[in-house]
């Protein structure tokens, strides 16, 4: 029978191929950027500031999907409302915003990299409210816990 | 915290072992620990009467403000 508890190992899961996916793709990029080019006629000025994006965006990523790693870890062992937790949520919301502001100059050579940098702020936004939220849950468990 | 508890000082007037008083009360060795040593955040209006009711003494007796300068 589905549960939260296999729901969660799901998500460690899909993590943790994800972790492996982008290593192993940013360790071939510029190979995956030289097809990328070759094979959509791109201009092929931009093969060198594409490999740069993808590779600062994507050790951002990385950290971020470490990050996630850990506070899925957290919940897997029902440590949920801790201030580890929200320390995670913070530095995966700022990754978010490292990668917009990556990807928002990235935009100068390749317009679409624009959408990329809304979609990340946005995400971004999105976590920094959920931080909030963990943060004062904590605040009122710490309390509640406390309270005899 | 200005607010002092000084279950400590009632417990041994009335010479209340902690594991004795918790099972009194009806609250955790743990929980009393916590309101022992001044780490509790409150306190229950419900836990407060038990420990009058079990203690025979007053919240005054427990609790005492004592002011940030002091």
């Amino acid at each position: 029978m589905w549960n939260a508890k296999r729901s969660v190992v799901l998500s460690c899961i899909c993590t943790k191929i994800v972790i492996i996916s982008a290593v192993l793709f940013l360790l071939s990029a510029p190979y995956w950027v030289g097809l990328y080019v070759d094979y959509a006629s791109k201009n092929p000025d931009i093969k060198n500031p594409l490999i740069f994006t993808v590779y600062a965006a994507g050790i951002v990523s990385l950290v971020l999907l470490f990050s996630l790693n850990k506070l899925l870890s957290n919940i897997r062992n029902e440590n949920v409302f801790i201030f580890d937790n929200v320390k995670l949520l913070r530095a995966i919301s700022w990754c978010c915003f490292v990668v917009a502001v990556i990807l928002l100059f990235s935009g100068f050579y390749y317009i679409l990299f624009l959408f990329g940098a809304v979609a990340a702020g946005f995400f971004g936004l999105i976590l920094r409210v959920v931080k909030n939220v963990i943060e004062q849950a904590v605040i009122i468990k710490t309390e509640n816990d406390f309270t005899i | 915290m200005p607010i002092i508890v000084n279950l400590d000082v009632i417990m041994a007037k009335r010479k209340i072992s902690s594991g004795e008083l918790a099972s009194l009360i009806g609250i955790t060795p743990a929980n009393l620990s916590i309101l022992k040593n001044n780490k509790a955040k409150a306190i229950r209006f419900s836990t407060l009467e038990e420990i009058c009711r079990v203690l025979n003494c007053q919240p005054g007796d427990i609790l005492e403000y004592v002011s940030d300068d002091e």
